[in-house]
């Protein structure tokens, strides 16, 4: 059935920017944490998490169909393929008297940026919004289909 | 006589375009985010002539002949690779897809109804125009 492929495309959307949300809220709740992971007994801050998005195939039986027959296939929706960590290097703060403090009194803290954050949440919510307005859309010609013939 | 006219299959055809086109644009709208993603559309056009031309049959003298082959014709859904809209290659216009999408429904919602009235015009001659 189509149309319910419709709905379960949207469906992929929608579960893929939850993801992208959780994440953003992780990262915001970590932007303060100085002691994420105990790495060679020294405390390591917290690393600011991206998710990464990729197409997700309908089905491969209907990919492998029409490439066969030269054609393009409508695709399923989209899926989280990874969660990556922001390898971009700790910002360093001089306070000799804390207690994560280095050698020379140098504080790593996380990578967290919270205005970048904040930008992701948006980008993220608009896009939510975007696939339940598509969801909705499908529900209401579903609707239509079925008053056919009364 | 045919009881049901062939403009209620070329309908049927029009709802079934109209149900592909929806699935391409919510793929559009579910990878908006997506790095690399093109955009796809659908030709709607093509795929009427598509499905009126399949109705073409071979002449044949033995059963071992092949007939015409409808499969092989250009895609219905096509892929934009020219364009680009953000840094990460994705070229998804959301506004574009809102308005397809928006549009879309429409015409399904206009297509439903002809069905219907074609319907149920049927049934009133059935019943003797009571």
């Amino acid at each position: 059935m189509s149309l319910f492929n419709g709905l379960n495309i949207s469906a992929t959307g929608l579960t893929a920017n939850r993801l992208r949300m959780d994440v953003v809220s992780s990262n915001i709740a970590n932007a303060n944490t100085n002691r994420a992971e105990l790495v060679d007994g020294e405390w390591v801050p917290y690393r600011r998490k991206t998710v990464e998005l990729s197409t997700a195939d309908a089905s491969p039986f209907a990919k492998h169909l029409s490439s066969a027959m030269g054609q393009t296939a409508a695709g399923g929706g989209v899926k989280a393929s990874a969660i990556r960590e922001d390898q971009t290097p700790f910002p360093v703060t001089y306070n000799p008297d804390h207690p994560d403090a280095d050698a020379e009194g140098y504080v790593r803290t996380s990578n967290v940026d919270p205005i970048q954050e904040m930008v992701d949440l948006m980008s993220a919510t608009r896009s939510y919004e975007a696939n339940v307005t598509a969801m909705n859309a499908s529900k209401s010609m579903f609707m239509k289909a079925l008053e056919i013939g009364k | 006589m045919n009881l049901f006219p062939s403009s209620i299959q070329k309908m049927e055809q029009a709802l079934s375009t109209s149900t592909l086109k929806q699935r391409v644009h919510a793929d559009n709208i579910a990878n908006v985010d997506t790095a690399n993603y093109k955009s796809k559309q659908v030709n709607f056009q093509q795929v009427m002539e598509q499905a009126s031309a399949s109705r073409m049959q071979s002449y044949r003298t033995n059963a071992q002949h092949m007939e015409f082959q409808s499969g092989r014709g250009a895609s219905p859904v096509t892929v934009n690779h020219n364009t680009t809209m953000t840094p990460n290659g994705n070229n998804v216009d959301m506004d574009f897809e809102m308005a397809e999408l928006a549009k879309n429904q429409l015409w399904y919602n206009a297509v439903t109804e002809r069905i219907n009235g074609k319907f149920s015009s049927l049934s009133s001659v059935i019943n003797g125009g009571r």
